[in-house]
């Protein structure tokens, strides 16, 4: 279980302070799958940041009972002057996971080749999406936090992410950011819809998607 | 306890990880890598070593004064680099902050190991090099070259742990802190020993806690003729409170960092 409790967050800008989120609460259950729905700038991004641990919060509590992943987006976790084998390397290390079995793993999933001994600042944002998900896969969390990503990337890599991620991890839960509205019916099971820096919780998914589309 | 333990691995493999990436981004694999990290006081040492022979003759306060030069100067380019280093590091290493068992002060940790061990290295060198010469003494007193050098590297520690927060809080004192660590140099002790100045000045440079350590290094290499000056309490009284100031600002500061 994930439980977010009252979590606010604001940043500060040029004069005084912009709250992104006022008071968020919300908890992710074992193999729940939870669609995080709203526009451009709602805070979807700083929610999964504060989840993740990225960014601490001003105030609230996040209690996490069960391992949880890094943000996975397009910058984060990786280091861009290091080669992909480099990364793969050191979150290896840091997780404390076989390099030998990482290694193979992420070749494998990522088919990207001799392009994984270059520095991950050369990579597309699709071949960064490959990799990002390559590593958070090959470590196996409870839960996974995905930004975005899910929709980049060609139609081969989308069939095997949805393979890995939503057929060989279906007890895993998960809190998934996108706009894709197919993605989101097809893979979720609830949703959570942010606004005004509020978050409104719908069981129903199909609820939520209604929700969203009025904003 | 198992709990702890098990807090004390993570921590251990973090910041043997975060070593080995440190250095391989700061100097690749190729040619000779990690040894980079000597050259930079080893050239800063020796050249200002000739720089005082040339001036001053031989000798500096009874002992080669080259040997005087690279005792002081390594230990004060490991103050300033490692301070160099520890600015902008928690947002030079935003990417990092998405692994929950990273923390900043490991980042801090990492950093400054590296500095240290490096220039220890760089020191040792020299040493051996001049040692050859007939330019180094064999050490007086190697447990007060080490001891010195644990008071100096303390010092140097704790004033980063302030001075990385600070940097990231307040872009006025990003800007400054350089110039004060520029402003550090006459009380860092390199170059002078506190038995050679005046009582007053004397009095005024102990106010300084690496200069302590800086003694100790000294009395540790060239032996009771510099009659060295200095207390075992004060760099503590120091260094100690520094910290946990530093600490403290640390948690402040990662709780308000913006990370892309």
């Amino acid at each position: 279980m994930i439980a977010c409790q009252n979590i606010r967050k604001s940043y500060r800008t040029g004069h005084g302070r912009r709250e992104v989120l006022k008071g968020i609460s919300l908890t992710v259950r074992k193999g729940e799958r939870v669609a995080l729905l709203g526009r451009n700038g709602a805070g979807k991004s700083t929610l999964i940041k504060q989840i993740g641990g990225v960014e601490l919060p001003d105030s609230g509590k996040i209690v996490r009972k069960m391992t949880c992943s890094w943000p996975i987006g397009f910058n984060g976790g990786f280091q861009g002057s290091l080669t992909g084998f480099d990364n793969a390397r050191f979150i290896a290390r840091i997780y404390g996971r076989s390099y030998a079995e990482m290694r193979g793993f992420v070749e494998d999933f990522t088919e990207l080749g001799g392009a994984l001994k270059q520095p991950v600042k050369t990579y597309s944002s699709g071949m960064r999406a490959r990799l990002a998900f390559a590593l958070s896969l090959a470590i196996e969390f409870d839960c996974y936090l995905i930004d975005e990503v899910i929709l980049v990337g060609d139609q081969n890599f989308q069939r095997k992410c949805h393979h890995e991620l939503f057929e060989k991890r279906s007890d895993r839960a998960m809190i998934i950011a996108s706009h894709d509205m197919n993605t989101i019916l097809g893979t979720c099971n609830r949703g959570v819809v942010i606004s005004d820096g509020f978050a409104t919780v719908h069981d129903d998914l199909s609820e939520a998607v209604d929700a969203y589309s009025r904003l | 306890m198992s709990v702890l333990l098990q807090s004390w691995a993570i921590q251990v493999r973090v910041i043997k990880a975060l070593m080995l990436r440190e250095l391989s981004t700061r100097f690749g694999r190729e040619n000779i890598g990690f040894l980079w990290v000597m050259a930079e006081p080893l050239l800063f040492a020796v050249l200002v070593g000739i720089l005082w022979r040339s001036m001053k003759g031989p000798f500096e306060f009874g002992v080669d004064i080259i040997a005087f030069v690279v005792t002081g100067y390594i230990p004060l380019v490991l103050f300033r680099s490692s301070l160099s280093r520890a600015m902008n590091s928690f947002t030079a290493n935003g990417s990092l902050m998405y692994h929950r068992q990273i923390k900043v002060l490991d980042l801090l940790l990492v950093r400054f190991l590296i500095e240290l061990v490096g220039h220890m290295m760089a020191y040792l060198f020299i040493a051996v090099v001049l040692g050859a010469l007939g330019n180094f003494p064999w050490p007086y007193d190697f447990g007060f070259l080490l001891l010195g050098w644990a008071y100096y590297s303390l010092f140097s520690f704790a004033v980063c742990l302030v001075v990385a927060p600070l940097s990231e809080a307040s872009e006025v004192l990003e800007k400054f802190l350089p110039v004060t660590a520029y402003l550090m140099v006459p009380f860092s002790g390199a170059f002078f020993v506190v038995s050679s100045l005046s009582p007053e000045a004397a009095a005024i440079v102990l106010y300084s806690p690496p200069v302590h350590g800086m003694e100790m290094m000294r009395y540790g290499v060239f032996g009771p003729s510099i009659d060295p000056q200095y207390d075992y309490l004060y760099p503590l009284q120091f260094s100690l409170p520094c910290m946990v100031l530093g600490l403290l600002l640390c948690r402040t500061i990662r709780r308000r960092l913006v990370i892309e």
